[in-house]
Parts: structure tokens; C-alpha cells; sequence
């Protein structure tokens, strides 16, 4: 048996023209029956009365939704073949390839962990995390009900340096890229001697087994029945709560009766967890900023015609004008891009996302437009923000409040602007400020 | 309908040609479609005079350049094999063929990599704009030319053999991508060596 491809097979569910390893190894680990093959996309043929209907499923991501699949005529096969469109990006899986699973002897790692952090936890802190260390130990599922700006990652740790000692599979999911680049080297650094992998679309390949994942929500659909315990970071955050087969592939990636635990600000209905703990202030001890309404009427039309509302541009020139750092989210792309006006812009395709956040904070430019992208994961000291267009749909209570969590998280500024620009007040704003009014009175 | 490129849902326009003149639809939203640009750019075969390829093509039309949405676009279709995006450029490249007369000819694949590419990316886009084609070209050589500089490209013998009786009439060479023009030229002295009148090409990019 190969040591190699042991280690890189546990737990996946693998394309096997991706595999790093030579054709020869792969087929003799299959005959001798350590890799155990499935077929790339499964066709059943149903029928009603006289309708004839086609439905796929595809072996990797479990996408059912019959849109994502194109048939062609294969010249590989020489048949007619589906390929599933839902997971291109990570290599095609077709009608005709395989998926390699690892299926006996699993690789171990070497269980010689060391848990290295001095931090200390407010008491509310430490309480909520040994709940979560408890529910862990019992392997119940747990919902971390926290604010944002509370210090969730923290609070992993012991939950996560207790499994580890009693060699499980640990695996820490979020749904966006930005997340993951900002755990790994806080993990590196706190479980020093544990083999971690980062893995996200464009991550470079990692050797070994790893004992510590952390990965998009994405990357899980290349594993599966893998860990032992699974943390689901930001489980509210887009795409993972709109995108089924997303939260299938937390499940699938999951051994069948691990808990699987979840971290988040704002718990959509559907998630159900056996215990839960909730954490209603921020690290700092101070108020969450309370989001403030103030009416635009009429805002798209003027926006449209290349002017800014009076009010919004009071607002942007006193930002300018205090020299605060400041963030306008707006509801769509092409408002974004037809705004009148030199202020820079971000959107999900914008190339240096990166680089004009970093100069926002080193206060290089005064501020930047931007859509929902922004709305996690990204800390900016004294930052104020407004919301254009508050009342649309794409606003959701939950995005509301990410977004209102923005402002006030560092000790030295705790308070800052946080305001709905609107036309006309949605069920969602006022959702979303009863709920922090709400954290704050608790 | 959903678009092919970001799977958002959009709306195409009903229009007159669309119901009466059986033109193609779009499969894509227009703000992805516009991110394509139009190549304007003459092209030169200044660099094949004097080579045994001169005046073997006639003349090269190009669709568009190759910015970052096209590399994008490329790179999924031909790398990730997502031949359902073959009907992106199905309208345009329908009416640049409308405006052309002669036999349409696409750049041929090697019979092995199209086993691993599982199919072709040249013919598909055709198909996809439901122009007809004859395949009277065959390659020899497998190895890829992407690798290779233009001197390189220039010195290797004929890439390609003729396997039908040629007319002497036009013919029109097709490809995806026009980068130094080596493809181009040695299929087209192929056609004008056995017989054809005139050569043109058309490529949907310009590299």
C-alpha cells in the first residue's frame, strides 16, 4: 500500500484525472481494493403515464437540480454523456469518469498536539465555550449564538484542542474564501504542531494527512464521510444558506453521526442543534451601534441621472471631511458602477478587493463603495458606515446585521455611524434593529 | 433564462427576427456579453513573406480580443470541458459566417487529444451556431502549439494532411484563437497546394 496516496485519499471523494499519482498505483490500489470507485453522475430514467424524464445526480457536489446538467456527445466514451455544471470549477465530472474513495486502513496522523494560546476569555466567553466544549465531548450539536465583534474564534479553540487529543478529525468550514486566509495562520499558531491544511478555490496543493481542515463550505464536496467533528464558522453568510446542496455537503463531509456545530450572528430558522449557547456582547464589553434610519426617497432615479442625494453627499463630505474611514453599501453591481464620482469600488469580481481594503484601513483612500461582499469578515478600525437602498431585497436582516457589526469593533473606537439609507422602512430594517437593541438590553 | 457564464436569470428581448427569421438566441445576460471586446486590429502577415507561406491565406478576420473575461471564458470551455458554453458565441459567429461564401473548414484536432478533451472545441462552436462545415483537414502531429515559440512554430513540417479531394474554389479556415498565425498558415497552404482558390479565415479571438 502506498503511505501517500493513504494519506491523500481519507476522506476524499476524489476525480481520478486530478489524482497526483501515476495511472499504474492508482489501478493497483483499486485491484487489491483500497480505493473503492463510484461513477462521476448517476441517470435514472422516470416515467409518468407517458412522460419520460431524464434525472441526474451528481456523485461529488449531490446536485439534483437538473438545470446544472448538459448531455453532449462524448468522444472519451464515445456515448451520449451528462456532466454536472454545479462543480465545474473543481475539474468535470461526467457520466464517464470516476471518483476515487479511499475505502479501508484510513490514514491516522500522529496525535502529538500542542495547544499554545496565552489569550484570556471575559467571563460570558468562557462560559459559552465550555458549553460548546461540552456539547463536543458528548458529541451533541451545537448553535454558538454570537454577535459579531464577540471573539467567536477564540472560543474554538478548547473545543477543538479536546478532539484533536482524542485523535478525531477536526474540520472548520465557512462559506467565503476571506474567512479561511484569516484563520489559517491564527490556527498555525495556536496548535503548533498539528498538520492543518487551508483549503479553498486557487489554495496550493498541501502534502500529508491532515488532522485540522479548514475549508470553504465549497471544498467539502470533495470529502466525504471525513471528520469526526465539523464547525460550520458564519453559517449565516451567502452563499451557504441559499445553496442546498452547500449545506448537503457539510453533512456529507461529516462521519454519519458526527455533530456537527455551527457559528453564527444571526441563526436562520432551519438550523437545528441540540444545545446552544448565545453571546450578546462584544469582547470590548461596549453597546453594539444602534443602525439609524434616515429616508432617500427617490434615491435610484437621482442616482441614475448622475446625481448624488443631498443628504448621502452630507454625509460622504463630512466623512471626508473628519478624515473617518467610511463604507457605502449598495444593493446592486450596476448601481455600484454608475455612481457618480470618484470613490472606489468593490464588487465579488473586482481584482484588488484585497489591496483597496487594505488602503482603506491605512487610510490611503477616504472611503469605499461596495456591494454585500463586504458585509463579513472584514475589520476596519473607526470605520463608519451607510446603507444605500436599505429596503431592498437583497438586504435580509442577517445581511443588515453583519453589516451594522462592521462599525465600533476595536476597543479604542467602540461607537460609530451605522445608517439606513432608504425609501421607505422593510419589515427586514426593523428586524434587524430589534435584534441588536435586543443584544444590547440582555 | 439563466446565463451561461454567471448563472444569474435574465430576460432576452423578443424580437421581430427572432419570431420570423429563426435567428438564434442569446445565452448569456448582456452584462457578461459585453465584457467580450470587439477586435479592431489589422493583421499582418508581414512576418511569413519570404517563408514558403506566403500568400497562403487570403485574408483573417478576428472576433475578439483576448482581455480577461475571453481568457476566463477559453480556460472554461476548453480546460474545464463546459461545452454547453459552445452556444455563447453562437449569434455572432452565425452572422460573420452569413457575410462569407465558401466551405467552411475547422482547424482539425488530433484524434488523441480529442479523447482526452472529449470533444471538439472548434467544431462545437459551429454546431452550437448551426453553420455546416466539411472536415477535410487532419492533424499529424499531436504535440500542442501553445508551447512553442514562432520560429519554432514556422520550422515544423506541415501540421496538417488533406483527406478529401480539394475543389478549386474558396474556402474559409476556422479557429478559436489567432495567436502568431502558424495553425492558420499551414492549413491553409495545405488548401491552396491541393487546389483552392482562395483562403480565408476567421477566428473567434485574437491572441
Amino acid at each position: 500500500m502506498n503511505e501517500q496516496l493513504q494519506q491523500f485519499l481519507t476522506g476524499r471523494i476524489w476525480l481520478r484525472e486530478h489524482t497526483p499519482f501515476p495511472r499504474e498505483v492508482i489501478d493497483a490500489h483499486i485491484n487489491s481494493g483500497y480505493i473503492h470507485l463510484k461513477p462521476g453522475i448517476i441517470t435514472k430514467t422516470e416515467s409518468v403515464l407517458f412522460w419520460q424524464s431524464m434525472k441526474s445526480v451528481c456523485n461529488r457536489c449531490h446536485n439534483t437540480n437538473q438545470s446544472f446538467f448538459h448531455t453532449f456527445n462524448c468522444a472519451r466514451c464515445n456515448k451520449i454523456c451528462t456532466y454536472c455544471r454545479h462543480c465545474i470549477r473543481m475539474g468535470r465530472v461526467s457520466s464517464c469518469s470516476e471518483l476515487l474513495l479511499w475505502a479501508k486502513q484510513h490514514a491516522r496522523g500522529a496525535n502529538a498536539h500542542v495547544f499554545r494560546w496565552s489569550g484570556e476569555l471575559t467571563p460570558l466567553q468562557q462560559k459559552a465555550s465550555e458549553e460548546l466544549l461540552a456539547s463536543v465531548e458528548q458529541n451533541q450539536s451545537h448553535l454558538l449564538n454570537a454577535v459579531c465583534g464577540a471573539g467567536k474564534t477564540e472560543l474554538l479553540f478548547p473545543a477543538i484542542f479536546a478532539s484533536l487529543q482524542a485523535g478525531k478529525r477536526v474540520c472548520v468550514a465557512a462559506p467565503r474564501t476571506d474567512v479561511i486566509l484569516e484563520l489559517y495562520p491564527r490556527f498555525r499558531k495556536v496548535f503548533p504542531n498539528t498538520k492543518i491544511h487551508a483549503l479553498y478555490g486557487g489554495a496550493p496543493d498541501q502534502q500529508g494527512f491532515a488532522e485540522l481542515v479548514l475549508a470553504t463550505t465549497h471544498q467539502l464536496y470533495r470529502f466525504e464521510h471525513a471528520f469526526d467533528v465539523v464547525f460550520v464558522d458564519e453559517a449565516d453568510a451567502f452563499p451557504y444558506y441559499a445553496d442546498e446542496t452547500l449545506q448537503a455537503a457539510v453533512t456529507k463531509a461529516a462521519k454519519q453521526h458526527a455533530a456537527i456545530h455551527y457559528v453564527t450572528a444571526t441563526p436562520t430558522k432551519s438550523l437545528k442543534t441540540t444545545n446552544q449557547s448565545i453571546l450578546t456582547r462584544r469582547y470590548h464589553g461596549h453597546d453594539l451601534p444602534v443602525p439609524k434610519f434616515d429616508s432617500l426617497w427617490g434615491y435610484s432615479r437621482q442616482l441614475k441621472t448622475g446625481k448624488i442625494p443631498h443628504k448621502l453627499q452630507k454625509w460622504i463630505n463630512e466623512k471626508i471631511e473628519t478624515k473617518t474611514p467610511f463604507l457605502i453599501f449598495l444593493p446592486t453591481i450596476e448601481m455600484l458602477e454608475n455612481f457618480p464620482g470618484e470613490i472606489p469600488r468593490v464588487h465579488a469580481e473586482h481584482p484588488d478587493r484585497k489591496e483597496l481594503v487594505m488602503q482603506l484601513r491605512e487610510k490611503q483612500i477616504p472611503g469605499l463603495l461596495t456591494t454585500t461582499i463586504l458585509e463579513r469578515g472584514v475589520t476596519i478600525e473607526n470605520v463608519h458606515v451607510a446603507v444605500v437602498g436599505a429596503e431592498q431585497p437583497i438586504f435580509t436582516s442577517s445581511a443588515l446585521i453583519q453589516i451594522s457589526g462592521r462599525v465600533g469593533r476595536s476597543a479604542q473606537y467602540p461607537d460609530g455611524d451605522i445608517i439606513f439609507f432608504h425609501h421607505g422602512i422593510s419589515r427586514e430594517m426593523d428586524k434587524a434593529q430589534d435584534a441588536i437593541e435586543g443584544w444590547n438590553r440582555s | 433564462m439563466t446565463c451561461l457564464i454567471c448563472g444569474t436569470p435574465y430576460q432576452s428581448t423578443p424580437t421581430w427576427s427572432k419570431l420570423f427569421l429563426n435567428q438564434l438566441d442569446s445565452s448569456t445576460c448582456t452584462r457578461c456579453f459585453e465584457k467580450f471586446e470587439v477586435s479592431e486590429s489589422a493583421i499582418d502577415f508581414t512576418d511569413f513573406l519570404g517563408t514558403p507561406y506566403e500568400g497562403a491565406v487570403d485574408s483573417v478576420f478576428c472576433l475578439y480580443t483576448y482581455n480577461e473575461p475571453m481568457k476566463e471564458f477559453l480556460h472554461q470551455y476548453k480546460f474545464l470541458q463546459d461545452i454547453a458554453l459552445a452556444k455563447v458565441f453562437a449569434l455572432s459567429l452565425q452572422q460573420v459566417f452569413h457575410r462569407k461564401e465558401g466551405i467552411v473548414v475547422p482547424i482539425p484536432m488530433h484524434a488523441e487529444k480529442l479523447v482526452l478533451r472529449t470533444f471538439a472545441q472548434v467544431d462545437e462552436l459551429l454546431n452550437a451556431a448551426q453553420i455546416l462545415f466539411q472536415q477535410v483537414l487532419t492533424k499529424t502531429a499531436s504535440d500542442s502549439q501553445g508551447k512553442k515559440t514562432k520560429k519554432e512554430r514556422l520550422k515544423t513540417s506541415n501540421l496538417f494532411e488533406a483527406i478529401q479531394t480539394i475543389e478549386e474554389t474558396n474556402y474559409i479556415l476556422f479557429d478559436d484563437i489567432y495567436t502568431t498565425g502558424a495553425t492558420i498558415h499551414h492549413a491553409a497552404k495545405v488548401l491552396k497546394d491541393s487546389g483552392a482558390k482562395r483562403v480565408d479565415a476567421i477566428t473567434l479571438i485574437k491572441g
